[in-house]
């Protein structure tokens, strides 16, 4: 990583920045100088972003009432490449596209609107319901000599009662309800505040919103008006489809749009006088040569590239060969190196295939493993990031085969089984070294040793670190009367499950005991006085053995989950092959075959790649990384659905 | 009493079986319960919590395949079982015990954990790789339960 400042004239900003934004090599920091001026971009960038989301909303809109839906396999394909120039040309028509966008946006506005129009017609329509029964209109108030009462009384008013308190009153119920009576009531003219006054406290309230229609007109003029408002939901919804075909476009406006909020992000980190600006910035040392001359060559520039300072926030960019580089995700997952870290990708790459297959270990998903990431390596055009853990799954497929092919289990014992069932035949094992069900013990004692390896690796890093800082008596204490320890106790260990030669376990004894009086003399030698210092020692070697033990035991997970998954196959060829009808066998063995291996590759694919994560993390990481680096964040493309093409000769 | 034996072993398969089981359908369900709130809100993170949810569901594998492992053994699932004395029986039904044990209390442990992780994909979707390796953690012990369990089976003298 390399400081980079650029020296060049206001007028060719922008095209600078979108030169450099296409690259997306720089990291653009903010200038803390105070003698220069700052723009201020702020209200730029939210609109761009503002028009954003709403451009997306309406894309959601289109795509929901269009009904196609942005699959899992648009995600293999890559993005949609551009040419700068067919960008610019492209970039013309925004406004347009920007236009229909908003069009979309009002036609789903009037749909809600809508909608919630016919919702409160709808709850209208049905209180009108409990009325169709009175045939008089809704606001009716009775005729010249009589009074009109209408509305309802809580269920279970006795209404003979009523009649008889009263004389001269006429009651019509309208319709019984659950929960209350509709009622009519007629009284004469002198009577009405006396019968208004009893129905009141039977507890009658009167109808409200009253019309002078009836209560059947009232509901054919709601049904019409929803009706309408469904034909005019529908019409909007046709003018929403016919903006089908334009989803590329709404893509297209989506990323402009990003991208120029990214620009003027980072426009508005720029230090400015009234003719010229600088950026400064980080940039990778590989890329800094190509860049500088680049921009040399187009515009009146001056760069100069510096090493960056100590106390200098530098990002991390993690940069690794084509082995270990598509482990490099499982890195950025846990932290990235922090200043002085070594960088743990190339470390545990080997072993994060090596566990990998192990814990997944069968020969037959293995292969499907690799012929799918070669199929989506070749055939469709992953983005890096993607094609980075396809190429990490191929790798990680090879290993599987490997062990697969050393335990003998393709696809569990699909082998045996139909060989035995259809064609008569034993043919007894594959495995090209063994079974691991006929000796568990003995892969159990290898999964710990490939574990002492992993562990020790990780020491050794933290042993090279240290010595290079200079810390050369941490780097010896710390690491030697560890591995004397842990090789003299293994054997030892290994005792108690297999008969171990007497020679090695007495060898044994004696370098633990080294091991372990090295570490109760070092371990407490950053306290000052002598006893101190001793039980320092004694904390010291409690936490090594209680440490490494777990950590040791912890790699059972390689033996535990590879047997899971060839168990589980052979349960699956178990479960298929057990009709005795050959017919039926036929049928149910391939119909369980290719549904439940694809399952059982799919929980124990998941299983492998998370066991393998915190292998690397819980067991190897503690050993030597701190992480907690910050990552490098160009000013890039950082697009959804394009990408751009860049003709290196161009001009 | 020799069927007595037969009897006890087939106690311990079922026992693998039926309490990992619980566990992990408990678990499956807590994780479900957090993981159908995010998805109500943006469906897009449906992926991310379907693998949270998937993470205590292994104990019910582990129970599962203990089981099979058990009756195979013990011949019942190859047609002619095994003749087996009083202790051997109470032998293979302890082998049920660590996975059948440590899979329920493990499956529902894992299964809160990993429905905390929702709360990660649902704030920080890009984050969700901590909120697995966390609830990863819990399975360890299910996994040297599972050990112990294959171990008892395969070291008990027939």
């Amino acid at each position: 990583m390399q400081r980079i400042e650029i020296v060049a004239l206001l007028s060719d900003s922008k095209k600078i920045m979108e030169r450099l934004q296409r690259r997306g090599i720089v990291e653009v920091s903010d200038c803390t100088e105070e003698e220069f001026v700052k723009l201020n971009t702020a209200a730029s960038i939210q609109t761009f972003e503002q028009a954003r989301a709403k451009v997306e909303k309406a894309l959601e809109i289109l795509r929901d009432v269009t009904g196609d839906k942005a699959s899992l396999l648009a995600s293999l394909k890559g993005k949609r490449e551009y040419i700068p120039d067919d960008f610019g040309k492209k970039a013309a028509g925004v406004d347009r596209a920007l236009q229909k966008a908003y069009d979309i946006l009002d036609d789903q506005k009037r749909i809600a609107d809508c909608k919630s129009r016919i919702a409160k017609l709808t709850v209208l329509r049905d209180s009108l319901a409990a009325w169709t029964a009175l045939d008089v209109p809704m606001n009716c108030k009775g005729t010249s000599r009589t009074n009109a009462l209408i509305g309802s009384l809580p269920a279970g008013t006795d209404l003979e009662k009523l009649r008889e308190q009263t004389e001269d009153v006429y009651i019509e119920v309208v319709r019984k309800m659950k929960t209350q009576t509709n009622v009519f009531v007629l009284c004469r003219k002198e009577k009405e505040q006396e019968t208004y006054d009893l129905l009141r406290r039977n507890g009658f309230s009167a109808l409200s919103g009253t019309t002078g229609k009836t209560a059947t007109e009232r509901i054919g003029e709601i049904e019409k008006e929803i009706a309408d408002l469904g034909g005019a939901i529908d019409d909007r919804l046709a003018d929403i489809r016919d903006h089908d075909g334009m989803q590329k476009d709404l893509e297209f406006v989506i990323d402009y749009l990003g991208m120029r909020a990214d620009k003027y992000k980072a426009l508005g980190k720029l230090g400015m006088t009234r003719e010229t600006f600088v950026l400064t910035g980080y940039i990778p040392k590989k890329y800094a040569p190509a860049l500088v001359r680049e921009l040399d060559r187009k515009y009146r520039v001056a760069i100069s590239l510096f090493a960056p300072e100590a106390d200098d926030d530098v990002p991390v960019l993690l940069e690794n060969n084509g082995f270990s580089a598509p482990v490099e995700g499982i890195t950025e997952m846990y932290a990235l190196p922090a200043k002085g870290d070594v960088d743990p990708t190339p470390v545990m790459a080997f072993f994060y295939y090596l566990f990998f297959g192990m814990m997944l270990s069968d020969a037959g998903y293995g292969v499907l493993m690799v012929l799918f990431t070669s199929l989506v390596l070749r055939k469709g055009k992953p983005e890096p990031k993607m094609r980075k853990t396809m190429k990490m799954f191929l790798y990680c497929g090879i290993s599987t085969v490997f062990w697969g092919a050393l335990f003998g289990s393709w696809f569990g014992d699909a082998v045996q089984v139909i060989a035995r069932d259809w064609f008569g035949r034993e043919i007894g094992s594959l495995a090209l070294w063994f079974e691991p069900l006929d000796d568990p013990i003995r892969l159990l004692l290898f999964s710990f040793g490939l574990g002492i390896c992993h562990l020790f690796l990780g020491l050794s890093v933290n042993f090279y670190k240290l010595w290079k800082a200079g810390q050369k008596l941490d780097a010896v204490c710390d690491v030697i009367p560890v591995m004397l320890t842990v090789l003299g106790v293994a054997p030892m260990a290994a005792g108690i499950l297999v008969t171990v030669p007497p020679v090695v376990a007495s060898v044994g004894k004696y370098v633990a005991m080294i091991g372990v009086i090295l570490v109760v003399l070092t371990a407490g030698r950053s306290s000052k006085s002598i006893p101190m210092r001793f039980f320092g020692g004694i904390y010291g070697l409690y936490n090594i053995a209680t440490g490494y033990l777990s950590d040791i035991l912890s790699y059972s997970r390689l033996l535990a989950l590879g047997l899971a998954t060839g168990c589980i196959a052979s349960v699956i060829n178990l479960i298929g092959a057990m009709p005795q009808n050959m017919v039926v066998k036929t049928v149910l063995f391939i119909l369980v075959f290719l549904v439940a291996h694809p399952a059982n590759i799919a929980i124990n694919l998941l299983g492998a790649y998370v066991h393998t994560d915190r292998l690397q993390f819980v067991e190897l990481f503690s050993k030597f990384y701190e992480g907690g680096g910050r990552a490098f964040e160009p000013l890039e493309v950082n697009t959804k659905y394009i990408k751009f093409r860049e003709e290196q000769n161009n001009e | 009493m020799n069927s007595l034996g037969l009897a006890l072993a087939i106690l311990g398969a079922a026992l693998a079986a039926l309490l990992a089981g619980i566990g992990s359908a408990k678990g499956v369900g807590l994780v479900g319960e957090a993981a159908a709130g995010v998805v109500s809100v943006d469906p897009t993170k449906f992926s991310k919590v379907l693998i949270l949810q998937l993470l205590p569901g292994t104990q019910g594998l582990y129970g599962l395949l203990i089981a099979v492992l058990l009756l195979s053994r013990i011949g019942v699932l190859g047609g002619g079982a095994l003749e087996l004395t009083l202790s051997q029986g109470l032998m293979f039904l302890a082998s049920g015990l660590p996975i059948g044990v440590v899979g329920l209390l493990s499956g529902i442990a894992q299964g809160r954990a990993a429905a905390a992780g929702v709360g990660i994909v649902a704030k920080k979707p890009e984050q969700n790789g901590k909120g697995i390796i966390m609830a990863a953690m819990v399975e360890t012990y299910a996994i040297l339960a599972l050990l112990i369990s294959i171990l008892i089976i395969y070291n008990i003298a027939l």
